[in-house]
């Protein structure tokens, strides 16, 4: 808990607020939506840059702390933006629904199959960034270009597969509440995904870490 | 050399290798209560040093012990009692200060909100400023003041008075003094080595990643002479000659002690003999 207050009161970039705000989106008709939870891995790029700018590591490294509670608290502050991302998307599809249902050209149409869909992209993200990133903390930009390539590569995939999987185009991709069954099978088997991916990154990254000699 | 067990801080054969830079076997051990100054030139190694000590770079060898408790196995009980202080201290420069004291305040449960404020108070510091609007001297003071209010019993400093101008360099050897009168141990990284003829108890000397004296600074400087030539130098005084340095009625060389009486030579200070041992080394 310490030291999820000192990511947050020394670490937090404005866009950390902002970025999860763009779950909004949803409410614009052919958007990919996928693209929200892009906007939070910006926000977290932007974390672990302001924390390079701030010396972060070498603050941080002076408390009674180990090098893996550094990693930890961070990855786990990032998860609850992540989270809180995904609160806001499911907000917005209710308000999506209460104003008028539209189907979406563009990927999967908002619904609960589109949280299933966000869970499986910062899980490729957490996955990519943060082993890359703990790897050299004084390159995050490399990390966000590597993790970015996978998010949207899914993405992309996601949109074809909409139009070409049917699995995808017949039942992900209908509006709720049609599968509703095998839309919260596919959401709980990402939720299921994303706690375990993100427990691979955070292990992984942990590790990188503990190796890394810093240039403070 | 203090005795290991009691000893605040002891490194045994540290060894550190980069492609163009080697830390090679540095050991020494502080005593308790005792202001250590850490000297070398620019390069020499001593922010290695003190980064392998604290394993924020990974020592290719060596053991470190603070308190007798091997580090990094026991990191956290002996990070609670020591307190690093690096120049500049270029932390969160835009967060108020208040903000960056209250969240390192939760890491320490001997954290002792009096010492704090005194601290604060005697620095002449200021809660609701930023580290950005703190001058150099002031940060160093800000970083103490953290550092001492969670009780830390070793302070290691590197380069604390680098960038400060003399009237702040003053003030910060009274408040190592003054630290040194409380018991504190401070273990102190410079390369101004006037600051240290003022305060230190003890000189390390790391030249090129070696460390080639640990002595006491009287120990230190008594060891050496400065002999002064005006015009060639005698064979004599060149084969005695540790360092040649050029100076504007001739040349000075260091000397052993003991052939002091011989060249005539006078005492010499802090500064003469690291850069005299400096130009002998370059000279090889």
């Amino acid at each position: 808990m310490k030291m999820l207050m000192k990511e947050w009161k020394l670490c937090m970039h404005p866009m950390g607020y902002l970025m999860p705000l763009c779950a909004a989106l949803i409410l614009v008709p052919g958007y990919p939506y996928g693209v929200c939870c892009f906007y939070v891995g910006l926000a977290i790029f932007f974390i672990c840059l302001t924390a390079r700018e701030n010396h972060d590591a070498g603050f941080t490294l002076t408390l009674p702390v180990s090098r893996g509670d550094a990693v930890r608290a961070r990855i786990l502050f990032c998860t609850i933006l992540e989270a809180a991302d995904l609160v806001l998307m499911g907000i917005m599809i209710l308000v999506k629904y209460a104003i008028g249902f539209v189907p979406n050209p563009a990927g999967l149409d908002a619904g609960l199959a589109l949280i299933g869909d966000g869970l499986i992209i910062f899980t490729l993200f957490n996955m990519v960034f943060f082993p890359c990133y703990y790897k050299d903390i004084n390159k995050p930009g490399k990390a966000f270009v590597f993790a970015t390539t996978a998010v949207f590569a899914w993405i992309i995939l996601e949109i074809a597969a909409t139009y070409t999987v049917p699995f995808f185009r017949d039942i992900l991709d209908q509006p709720d509440p049609q599968h509703m069954s095998e839309k919260a099978l596919f959401t709980f088997g990402a939720l299921a995904l994303f706690i375990a991916g993100t427990a691979w990154s955070e292990k992984t990254a942990e590790k990188k870490f503990e190796d890394l000699d810093l240039s403070l | 050399m203090a005795s290991e067990k009691n000893s605040p801080l002891t490194v045994r054969d540290l060894c550190k290798n980069y492609p163009s830079f080697r830390l090679d076997n540095v050991s020494f051990s502080l005593a308790a209560g005792e202001i250590t100054g850490f000297i070398g030139r620019n390069g020499a190694g001593k922010t290695t040093t003190i980064n392998a000590m604290l394993f924020l770079v990974h020592p290719d060898g060596g053991e470190i012990s603070f308190f007798g408790l091997p580090f990094p196995e026991n990191d956290r009980e002996i990070k609670a009692k020591i307190g690093f202080v690096s120049a500049g201290m270029t932390y969160y420069t835009r967060k108020k200060l208040k903000v960056i004291t209250d969240v390192t305040r939760s890491f320490y449960p001997g954290w002792d909100d009096g010492v704090y404020r005194s601290y604060m108070t005697a620095f002449g510091l200021d809660g609701e400023k930023t580290p950005a609007e703190l001058s150099n001297g002031m940060k160093i003071k800000y970083a103490l003041a953290l550092a001492l209010s969670h009780g830390a019993e070793l302070l290691i400093l590197d380069e604390p008075t680098s960038g400060l101008d003399p009237i702040s360099r003053e003030e910060l050897v009274e408040i190592f003094l003054k630290l040194r009168d409380e018991g504190k141990t401070v273990f102190f990284s410079t390369h101004i080595t006037s600051d240290l003829e003022k305060c230190a108890d003890r000189i390390l000397f790391l030249q090129q990643g070696s460390l080639k004296a640990d002595d006491t600074l009287d120990g230190f400087r008594d060891s050496w002479r400065i002999a002064e030539c005006s015009g060639e130098l005698p064979p004599a005084l060149k084969q005695a000659a540790h360092g040649l340095c050029r100076t504007r009625e001739g040349y000075t060389v260091l000397v052993r002690k003991e052939d002091a009486e011989t060249f005539r030579a006078r005492e010499a200070t802090l500064e003469e003999i690291m850069i005299h041992l400096e130009k002998e080394a370059d000279a090889q």
